[in-house]
């Protein structure tokens, strides 16, 4: 489904991604674990389109297609997402309006018909459900004022509404505190199913004692160093991740 | 000055076919001769006058508007159909060309204490109810353009609110304006009276058929008693290739609340003057306004709101999207004297370029004389942030349907403030049908 081959990416003069591999099949969750620098937010800002990044090797396939040529709205319409890891306050944004404006952008670009509001608010009333969320954060602006914890359950709100085939969740644990962690982890496992992959990027294991992944890898200085099942991310809440980083040296 | 270019206003004050309103008034016809004398006097501002330091009248008077001369009768219900806003309950106004049209117009059942006529009519049947409420708010001495407005008075619109009165319904006025043979000048002059405990909805819309060439000088005198309340909605949607002059004057009684929304979208040269004075203590002045500039569009805001009594608080806030080669202004003044202590005064000025060929200058000036008061004015010009344009983008939506929403909410802040849902809606779908076309260069 994901191919990432020899990913080198730039952020002005420094190079952050040194040869990034990495194969994500339809149904799998990825996740990637490694310490602070070491290039987690710079590759999920690069599967999503952020501007700022300059890819100087290596390709990255979405179900066969290039996606480093396409714009970001357009790799949100073959079903790309990212769960940002700071999600932007838009005030004035209504955030109704917002998921509208979203899903049926998406929904044109697939050639299907747009929803009318009746459709809109069932299918919202669905997801909110699914989630156990009440719908206060339907009125307000989007994540204008909202807490951290809000503001991370209105991201997963929307990988709800539209369902992505991947979702690329960035540092999604950061700032919660474990009960929101715990709504936002229920959220996510709801959410799983065949058909859609997902690549958890955390610092730490914690978030995956909640979300349980199918590999993880540790990326250090912009490439994964090491890939394992589950077990792994235990190794490293025990270990820390310096013992990883010298066996690397060594090798 | 170029020696060739025109420097007068002439042609705004040849006479009407239809003759003048309130002939044979000795005191009117004092009035007028008074402003003529004021507009001879004053002469053509340039650009060295400080109200006019950004905005030269030149554009204005190459034009050589003429007067409008007769009344457009072929219009019919039909023809403004269009132009009304579905689901808004109003007591309609409808004037064209400057003069009050009855057979356009829809006031329905007004409430005991309230009467709504048209100036030229009131001038004919009760002159007295108008002697002491005409240049009442202004002055007899006033600036250029209520001056002109003066000396070629013809018609407006007059609401008249007795003590406690109140209006459910808004009162809603069409001024629309119709393309003639050649460019003229209307000069609507409307009076708007609350006595003391009183309150009313007044809605203004500024609006043509067709992308005409005219001028509209406009002036407004609000006169609030007592603890009465106003609440202004003002939306001005002119042609693109129109001249909209604008001057608002207030007058507040103590403990009164005016709470004013200008949207400013149309006309290619847009001049407004909002001038603010109150007469008593602890009333409340809220001026709020939106404006869009694009191409060939200058937007030209002067705020003057005089604090001389203690205990007042007045509201400046302004924001305006500005696009293309879209100029704007925005010369903001709250002067709080030496013995109003207690003001409560607040100015901003927000604009959102989204073109680097579009200008603005802003420039809020507070002036205080007290010690004891609570000022604060703020401006600030930006760009929308490419982080916010991103998490739209990564949604699935298209990066200008993103800027549209981006702008949107910039301008939701104003647009909610209007006082009805359907205005609320019709305003917000405007902005958005302008800044679809708004091109970003």
């Amino acid at each position: 489904m994901l191919s990432v081959k020899g990913l080198r990416a730039n952020v002005g003069e420094n190079e952050i991604l040194t040869g990034l591999d990495l194969e994500v099949g339809p149904g799998e969750i990825h996740a990637i674990m490694g310490p602070n620098g070491s290039g987690k937010s710079t590759f999920s800002h690069v599967l999503s389109g952020r501007e700022g990044y300059e890819v100087t090797a290596g390709s990255v396939t979405f179900e066969g297609q290039d996606l480093l040529a396409l714009e970001p709205e357009e790799r949100a319409h073959l079903g790309v997402f990212l769960a940002f890891q700071y999600p932007v306050e838009l005030p004035g944004v209504n955030n109704t309006y917002f998921l509208k404006a979203a899903l049926n952008s998406i929904r044109k670009a697939r050639g299907e018909s747009e929803l009318d509001a009746v459709s809109f608010l069932r299918l919202i009333k669905e997801k909110l459900k699914i989630l156990h969320l009440n719908d206060s954060l339907l009125k307000r602006a989007v994540n204008a004022g909202f807490s951290g914890g809000e503001k991370k359950r209105n991201e997963i709100f929307q990988m709800a509404l539209l369902e992505p085939k991947l979702a690329i969740l960035d540092e999604t644990d950061s700032g919660l505190d474990i009960d929101a962690l715990r709504v936002v982890a229920d959220g996510v496992n709801a959410l799983r199913s065949p058909e859609r992959s997902m690549i958890v990027v955390t610092h730490y294991q914690r978030l995956l004692d909640y979300i349980e992944p199918d590999r993880v890898h540790v990326l250090a200085k912009g490439r994964i160093i090491r890939s394992g099942g589950k077990e792994l991310a235990l190794e490293l809440e025990e270990k820390g991740y310096g013992w990883i980083l010298e066996q690397e040296q060594a090798a | 000055m170029n020696g060739a270019s025109p420097t007068s206003f002439d042609t705004w004050l040849s006479a009407r076919a239809d003759g003048e309103a309130g002939a044979g008034l000795d005191w009117l016809e004092a009035q007028r001769r008074s402003a003529l004398d004021q507009v001879r006097e004053q002469g053509v501002p340039g650009t060295k006058q400080e109200a006019w330091r950004y905005t030269s009248l030149k554009r204005l008077i190459e034009q050589g508007f003429a007067r409008v001369e007769d009344e457009v009768t072929a219009l019919q219900l039909q023809d403004i159909e269009e132009l009304l806003i579905p689901g808004l309950d109003s007591h309609r106004v409808v004037m064209v060309n400057g003069r009050y049209t009855p057979s356009l117009s829809a006031l329905g059942d007004l409430p005991r204490g309230v009467r709504v006529t048209g100036l030229r009519a009131l001038l004919a049947s009760d002159p007295d109810a108008l002697r002491e409420r005409l240049n009442g708010v202004t002055g007899e001495s006033q600036p250029l353009f209520a001056a002109l407005n003066m000396a070629g008075l013809d018609d407006g619109l007059v609401v008249l609110l007795d003590r406690g009165a109140t209006l459910e319904r808004p009162i809603e006025l069409i001024h629309l304006s119709v393309g003639m043979d050649e460019p003229r000048v209307a000069q609507p002059r409307h009076l708007v009276s609350l006595a003391d405990g009183a309150q009313a909805t007044l809605i203004e819309r500024y609006v043509s058929l067709g992308e005409s060439l005219y001028c509209t000088n406009s002036v407004l005198e609000l006169s609030l008693g007592r603890d009465a309340v106003l609440k202004h909605d003002r939306i001005q949607v002119e042609s693109l290739n129109a001249f909209h002059i604008t001057g608002l004057y207030l007058s507040q009684g103590a403990g009164s609340r005016y709470v004013g929304v200008n949207i400013g979208l149309g006309a290619a040269w847009a001049r407004t003057d909002l001038v603010a004075r109150f007469s008593g203590e602890h009333a409340e002045c809220d001026l709020q306004g939106l404006y869009l500039a694009g191409d060939r569009q200058l937007m030209d805001y002067h705020i003057d709101v005089n604090h001389a009594l203690p205990s007042c608080s007045s509201r400046e806030t302004f924001k305006g999207i500005l696009y293309g080669k879209g100029r704007a202004v925005f010369d903001g003044r709250v002067v709080v004297a030496k013995d109003a202590q207690k003001t409560d005064a607040a100015m901003s000025n927000k604009n959102l370029m989204l073109s680097e060929n579009a200008e603005i200058d802003t420039k809020p000036q507070l002036e205080i004389n007290a010690d004891d008061v609570k000022c604060s004015h703020g401006t600030t010009v930006g760009q929308i942030e490419p982080e916010k344009l991103f998490y739209l983008r990564s949604r699935g939506i298209s990066a200008p349907f993103a800027r549209r929403m981006l702008c949107l909410g910039f301008a939701e802040e104003i647009i909610d403030a209007l006082h009805s849902d359907a205005l609320r809606e019709a305003v917000s779908e405007e902005v958005g049908r302008r800044l679809e076309t708004a091109p970003l260069t």
